[in-house]
């Protein structure tokens, strides 16, 4: 998570219109899904990666570490689909053990690939969408699509405070170590807990001193905030619409078809 | 509104006391404070400082006494607030507790739209602030990935752009390197240029001595002495009691003046380089 808001921040797409990026990566991920035509998934994945890494420049490395997160529970998750344990082989692979057959067929084999190059497409939807966007762009999206102001105000002080949570947490434990305090399982369990007191009662100091900060500047209950925004452009709406229309095209032909 | 009141804060019989506390944070405060002027305000953790400054915007609502700003008594009404608040800005002493945004630009444009400004206005203020502290150089980096500061520019920054005639720094050079306090020093200078009067609680004498134009030494909330620099500074008792050394700069002038080093003529120098200047 902290690596992801690391990246966006670099991203060579961060300036390019929020409202853009999250159209071109929600509706990609409709389709992915609706049609659940492997043509599609595949252009999707291809296009989220050239996009991600080339004109994004997210490194390569970390592009394909952060969609074998998704690859393990797909891995798992797709076992039990793809094996069976049957008296019979069947048409794809088979391997005998005494009398029964660790066995599968190619209709499901067909089906675990499909569902593979499906869910990673939809997945890098998502990772192109967070990869090139920043968390406050993203939420000012939100607001202009009328979310409900209390859930973003709340997101974004989650979000701004969830650093801060993660700072202190990290210098208390490197104060518990400095003085041993993970010296055995019994003690780290304890220098855990301290840890997690120690925690909830500064958060209470902080929202405490927050409210009070909020209060000198004239809060009345409701943040209001004005946000820099990056100018649509016309080449890049036409690009989304080119590619959106043909992904329309090709999941309108694979269910006729 | 009155705008020529000499007074721009006056403080009377002001006590507070938190919840559960036994000892009054404020303890009969009394204090009035010039338009214009360049103010510290000195003495140990717990003296009372930054539950006073609270008191002046009305974020603590003394329990005896009252304040004073412009002549006119803090209203604790959703209007008057406002009004005070508007008025009187206080820089927290730890930007982590004043910053809620991710965002630079949403952070500072959050305190002029309470204001009722429309968005271009806004918009405008929040760009020339931007501009007038430097902070165009880091404003696309988020809250969390900026040094401490560039987070306390952030923090004034996020006043400024109310036009406050009074500015509350608590203070502001805490845990700030050399560079950023120079910074901000400057930035204080700029302040009182444009008239806003500015109240700093600092522990650093050096400085307070040659900023000020008066010092306050609060102990046990209240105010234990109040006047001029040198007036304060000469004061050996109450120093000693609020546990603060007399500036190095009056110091060694004395120590000078006695050997004979320095011109006695003229006014006591009230920075190292005023010193440095009268050198025989």
């Amino acid at each position: 998570m902290i690596l992801i808001d690391k990246l966006c921040y670099q991203s060579g797409l961060r300036y390019v219109n929020a409202a853009e990026k999250f159209v071109y990566a929600v509706l990609s991920l409709v389709f992915c899904i609706a049609s659940s035509s492997a043509v599609v998934a595949f252009l999707v994945f291809l296009t989220n990666g050239i996009l991600t890494v080339g004109k994004g420049r997210i490194p390569l490395s970390h592009y394909i570490k952060l969609l074998l997160v998704p690859a393990v529970f797909l891995l798992l998750g797709t076992v039990a689909i793809l094996i069976e344990f049957s008296r019979v082989p069947m048409d794809a692979f088979a391997f005998q053990i005494g009398r029964w057959y660790l066995t599968g067929s190619r209709e499901s084999l067909i089906h675990v690939c499909r569902l593979w190059i499906t869910a990673l497409s939809a997945v890098s939807c998502l990772y192109f969408l967070s990869l090139n966007t920043t968390m406050t762009d993203i939420l000012e999206v939100l607001r202009k699509m009328r979310l409900p102001a209390l859930l973003i105000e709340l997101m974004m002080l989650i979000y701004r405070f969830i650093f801060l949570l993660l700072e202190t947490a990290s210098a208390i434990m490197t104060a518990q170590e400095s003085r041993l305090g993970n010296r055995d399982y019994r003690t780290k369990i304890r220098s855990f807990g301290a840890m997690a007191s120690a925690l909830f009662v500064q958060s209470i100091r902080r929202s405490n001193a927050l409210y009070d900060a909020l209060e000198s500047r004239c809060y009345d209950g409701t943040i209001r905030v004005l946000s820099q925004e990056q100018p649509v452009k016309k080449k890049e709406i036409m690009w989304i619409v080119l590619f959106e229309s043909l992904l329309l095209l090709i999941t309108i032909w694979s269910i006729i078809g | 509104m009155k705008q020529n009141n000499e007074w721009v804060i006056e403080a009377e019989h002001l006590s507070y006391a938190y919840d559960g506390n036994e000892k009054p944070a404020l303890d009969d405060l009394n204090l009035k404070i010039r338009r214009g002027q360049k103010v510290a305000f000195m003495g140990g953790n717990g003296s009372g400082k930054s539950t006073f400054f609270l008191c002046l915007n009305g974020i603590r609502r003394p329990g005896k006494g009252r304040v004073l700003i412009d002549g006119t008594p803090i209203a604790y009404t959703r209007k008057g607030l406002l009004d005070v608040r508007r008025r009187v800005g206080i820089v927290f002493q730890e930007p982590d507790d004043q910053l809620f945004s991710a965002s630079v630009y949403q952070e500072i444009s959050f305190g002029i739209l309470n204001l009722g400004a429309d968005e271009e206005t806004a918009r405008n203020k929040v760009e020339q602030v931007i501009r007038e502290l430097g902070i165009s150089s880091f404003q696309d980096r988020p809250a969390h990935a900026l040094s401490g500061g560039q987070k306390k520019l952030v923090a004034i920054a996020d006043i400024l752009v109310m036009d406050p005639e009074v500015m509350i720094l608590d203070e502001p050079a805490a845990s700030l390197d050399p560079k950023h306090t120079k910074i901000v020093r400057k930035i204080v200078e700029k302040l009182t240029e444009r008239g806003i009067t500015v109240l700093m609680a600092t522990h650093d004498m050096d400085y307070a001595f040659g900023w000020a134009d008066e010092i306050v030494l609060m102990h046990e909330g209240r105010v234990l002495k109040k006047g001029m620099p040198l007036e304060v500074c000469a004061d050996r008792k109450v120093l000693e009691k609020t546990n603060l050394e007399m500036p190095a700069v009056l110091r060694l002038y004395e120590k000078m003046k006695e050997k004979g080093m320095v011109s006695s003529q003229g006014e006591v120098p009230r920075t190292m380089e005023e010193l440095e200047r009268r050198l025989l």
